[in-house]
């Protein structure tokens, strides 16, 4: 069985800032790192892998500081690494990625399933798998928090917000997994050696992708962003009503009126 | 001069970080209230290959550096365990079984110790004496092609667990011979381990020889140059110490800040105050000091260069400082830091104990001084 899983490098604080002039992240002093739950879709790859047999390709895009994270796929366990960066893939949308990642894909050539993560901890669009999969003309299981693989069949256990529904189609198809699919393994020290020692991070650019060059990087991303902005958080005084429970909801209603925070509520 | 660390590296400590975290740390309070290691602990360290790091591959071991070895116990070292120690242990023992012993000895032992199979141990120190080798009682006497070693060994860490450990006595010569000793053998027992104020789970015996046979092949190195390979392995035992003591010290600073941060005083929160401000900067400053010295006297190690005066100069300098690290993060915890929920507590006893282990602070003033007073030139 031949995975392919989709790997992005993010910076390494949650605390990361903007700048507001830009709209770009403000990613000096931030270390990057693979994103988290990228982890677990390696997880489910490497036990796909441990259970049916095959390969694994990570892929991923970005500047060459990139490989970094790949390296860290490969000392986990996958077979093969593709990073790829290019000039002309710089600034690229959530559309434009998945666009290049769907060459890459292609090129590949061999493949049962795609997994992604459901988002990055960056974006947090969780876009680019279903972008992908729509690309690609592939079925599309998402929010997995199980995978199971019956001959050329894939069901997932998908989570909901006030439950789970069990999904199934046929490969080839992608899924996007959850965090909480699985505990990723932690790359064992001659693993991390050996990938740094003896294994090679493929890199293609634009030329090896071919496609439409007017659908890479910025000038492919039909999403601009017109300005970034750091929530302001206001901090009031807190006011304590005493009094009993009636009294003390009355009071507050009160002051919600007050504030005009009621309107267009009925019955108030 | 290059003070960046390689990816291997960096992805290294990033993978330690995560083992520390994920199986060490969920079992501190438990090594610390039952004083014993988890019986799986050695085989998750074996599985992550953090054991046998310095060992080439061909007797099971990684082929990495003393460098890395540093950077991932200092990783362990933030949970105060002795799990971390253990991982230490196990490397530095190999090692010393790499340099001095024969292929034979190589091939027998170092696999074993490699997959986690095999405890090890190294045993000096007796109750009447901790690094004189005059003052050594415990026997090696020949009978045909083996040795009879009798006598007591002192504060023998896992000296009751299943494996093999390097045992130094007098020879026919009276001499010291290093010998690999079975701890199955028969003749070799063990008291119940000492309790310590600190590394909970260390398991520090008593180990008692009563005619134990060891074949003559098992002299680990030459005849008689026991003490020299003693020396060797304790200089880099003390390098690891010391990069024990700086991920603990770092532990201290990261568990002061997170207590500073949230602890209001006044309206504010501490780390809005200029004397604790002060205190977390001398802490960091500190620590940066030992770190990178730690890392200098590894990379040392990683050239071949004799490392024994530099590793004792180095070991009085980290000791008190990372102690004096202790002392302000508790200060900086006040009370909080005295109770047990606290893993300030932790650390700060674990700490105390290189001063006084492994050769005492005052000690290494003897090894540098005297090197000083040796050297050639003003």
């Amino acid at each position: 069985m031949d995975i392919i899983v989709c790997v992005k490098q993010v910076p390494e604080t949650s605390e990361i800032g903007w700048d507001p002039k830009t709209g770009t992240l403000l990613r000096e002093g931030a270390g990057g790192i693979l994103n988290p739950t990228d982890k677990n879709a390696l997880e489910a790859a490497l036990q796909l892998r441990e259970e049916h047999g095959g390969h694994i390709t990570a892929l991923s895009m970005g500047p060459p500081q990139a490989e970094e994270v790949l390296r860290e796929a490969l000392s986990m366990g996958v077979d093969r690494a593709v990073l790829l960066s290019d000039s002309l893939l710089a600034g690229a949308d959530t559309l434009s990625t998945s666009y290049a990642l769907g060459l890459a894909v292609k090129k590949v050539a061999r493949y049962d399933l795609i997994l992604c993560s459901k988002e990055s901890s960056d974006g947090m669009t969780a876009q680019v798998g279903p972008q992908l999969a729509e690309l690609l003309n592939l079925p599309q299981l998402t929010y997995a928090t199980e995978i199971a693989v019956n001959h050329n069949r894939v069901r997932i256990k998908q989570r909901l917000e006030g439950g789970f529904r069990i999904l199934e189609t046929c490969l080839p198809a992608l899924i996007t997994v959850e965090r909480g699919i699985n505990q990723p393994r932690i790359p064992p020290m001659d693993s991390i050696l050996e990938t740094y020692r003896d294994r090679e991070v493929q890199v293609w650019g634009a030329e090896e992708l071919g496609g439409d060059k007017d659908h890479f990087g910025l000038k492919g991303s039909p999403t601009q962003a017109r300005s970034v902005y750091s929530k302001r958080v206001k901090r009031g005084q807190v006011s304590i009503l005493e009094g009993e429970p009636d009294e003390v909801a009355r009071k507050l209603i009160g002051i919600l009126r007050q504030r005009d925070l009621l309107r267009g509520l009925h019955g108030t | 001069m290059d003070f960046t660390l390689s990816g291997e590296s960096k992805l290294m400590v990033k993978a330690a970080r995560d083992f520390a975290e994920q199986v060490i740390e969920p079992t501190a309070a438990k090594i610390e209230e039952e004083d014993a290691l988890p019986d799986d602990i050695l085989q998750k360290l074996a599985k992550a290959r953090m054991l046998g790091m310095m060992i080439p591959r061909e007797y099971g071991g990684v082929g990495s550096t003393a460098l890395n070895v540093i950077l991932i116990l200092e990783e362990l070292a933030k949970t105060g365990s002795a799990a971390a120690f253990l991982m230490a242990f196990c490397n530095s023992v190999a090692e010393t079984i790499y340099h001095w012993g024969s292929e034979d000895l190589r091939r027998r032992f170092l696999p074993p110790l490699c997959d986690g199979s095999s405890y090890p141990a190294m045993a000096f120190t007796e109750p009447g004496t901790g690094s004189d080798p005059t003052a050594i009682t415990t026997t090696a006497l020949p009978d045909g092609n083996s040795y009879i070693l009798n006598g007591t060994k002192r504060f023998i860490t896992q000296g009751h667990k299943r494996g093999f450990g390097v045992f130094y006595a007098k020879d026919e010569d009276e001499r010291i011979t290093a010998f690999m000793v079975d701890k199955s053998s028969q003749g070799y027992s063990w008291s119940k381990p000492w309790a310590l104020m600190g590394l909970a789970g260390q398991g520090l015996v008593d180990v008692f020889l009563k005619d134990v046979k060891v074949p003559k092949e098992d002299i680990l190195g030459e005849k008689g140059r026991g003490f020299h390979i003693l020396l060797r392995w304790i200089a880099g035992e003390r390098v690891q110490q010391m990069a024990f003591m700086v991920g603990m010290g770092q532990a201290c600073l990261d568990e002061s800040l997170r207590y500073a941060k949230e602890r209001m005083v006044g309206g504010r929160p501490m780390t809005a105050m200029q004397g604790f401000q002060w205190m977390l900067a001398e802490m960091h400053t500190s620590i940066e000091a030992c770190r990178w010295w730690t890392y200098r006297v590894a990379s040392k190690q990683d050239e071949g260069t004799d490392i024994q005066v530099d590793s004792a100069a180095l070991k009085l300098f980290v000791v008190p400082t990372i102690q004096e690290v202790a002392r302000k993060a508790l200060q900086i915890h006040g009370s909080y830091g005295y109770c047990k929920d606290y893993k300030m507590e932790r650390l700060y006893r674990t700490i105390a104990h290189a001063g006084v282990t492994a050769g005492s602070t005052e000690i290494q003033k003897t090894i540098v001084g005297s090197a000083l007073a040796r050297s050639k030139g003003n």
